[in-house]
């Protein structure tokens, strides 16, 4: 499955790809903020999954969301939301902006896979 | 200082350490900060806004932070290096976050900047606040090792 994993942060990138290989999604690419990963969704929109950070520079996970909900070429794509806000406002800004799961840090590896596995089965189902 | 601030902070670290390093860790003694230096050699900073305005800072020793990068990645660091202060940074960002989760029970909405990470020992941190600096020690068990972590805040 191919898969883009976005955060500013080197050791959480890590984190997620160490969670992706144990459910045997090796084939990932790495962008440091939204505007990175938006770009290069832009230039290959065959990903298969995206898993986000929320606070990043350039552009935020909750700006990406919605520019990848807003084009046509890549809104299917199931998006996972992977971050430090959890205040109620940010999970319903979330849930508007059409993301397929939200899941805060901290997080053990099985919290994260379940959170991945229920965002890819619920986009096959639409 | 409202003591469900000193609580929003326990509990976040207390959750983060057990979640993502599948470490206990306990709290010492609340004081008020008599100096405005770094107790370690990495610290974490990050300011609030919103409706209260603050910073609070996570120090770490040397070994320390190498431990808590190990624990976090399952990597082994020669030192402090990049990846190390990307680890500090993270685990920053995140207490971060939970603490705002545990201060919005209180009432108060805020919103974090990015983590910014110091590396150097006694180095000059200046709260942008009137109100005092609070420290709170904690202490977890690495094996026979006892790894200390320095948590000081400031709301205003």
């Amino acid at each position: 499955m191919k898969t883009l994993v976005v955060d500013d942060f080197a050791t959480m990138r890590k984190i997620v790809k160490n969670v992706l290989k144990q459910i045997d999604i090796t084939n990932v690419t790495e962008a440091e903020n939204g505007k990175q990963a938006f770009d290069i969704l832009r230039g290959d929109p065959t990903f298969e999954l995206i898993v986000s950070d929320w606070i990043m520079p350039e552009m935020t996970g909750i700006e990406f969301l919605k520019a990848c909900k807003g084009d046509d070429a890549i809104k299917k794509i199931p998006f996972v939301m992977v971050t430090a806000e959890a205040q109620k406002d940010s999970v319903i800004e979330a849930i508007k902006g059409g993301v397929d799961n939200y899941i805060v840090k901290p997080f053990t590896p099985d919290k994260l896979q379940e959170a991945i596995q229920k965002a890819i089965a619920k986009a096959a189902n639409q | 200082m409202d003591a469900g601030f000193v609580n929003a902070y326990l509990v976040a670290v207390q959750n983060v350490f057990k979640t993502m390093l599948q470490l206990e860790i306990v709290m010492g003694k609340p004081s008020l900060k008599k100096d405005r230096l770094t107790m370690g050699d990495v610290t974490g900073v990050i300011g609030f806004a919103g409706d209260k305005k603050g910073t609070f800072s996570l120090c770490f020793s040397k070994d320390g932070a190498i431990f808590v990068y190990k624990s976090m990645i399952g990597e082994d660091a020669p030192g402090i290096t990049p990846d190390v202060v990307d680890a500090i940074g993270e685990l920053t960002n995140i207490i971060s976050g939970q603490t705002r989760v545990e201060i919005e029970k209180l009432g108060y909405k805020l919103s974090a900047a990015l983590p910014t990470v110091i590396v150097g020992h006694n180095v000059e941190i200046n709260f942008i606040t009137k109100v005092p600096v609070i420290a709170l020690p904690f202490t977890f068990q690495a094996g026979t090792t006892t790894g200390e972590v320095y948590l000081d805040f400031s709301f205003e």
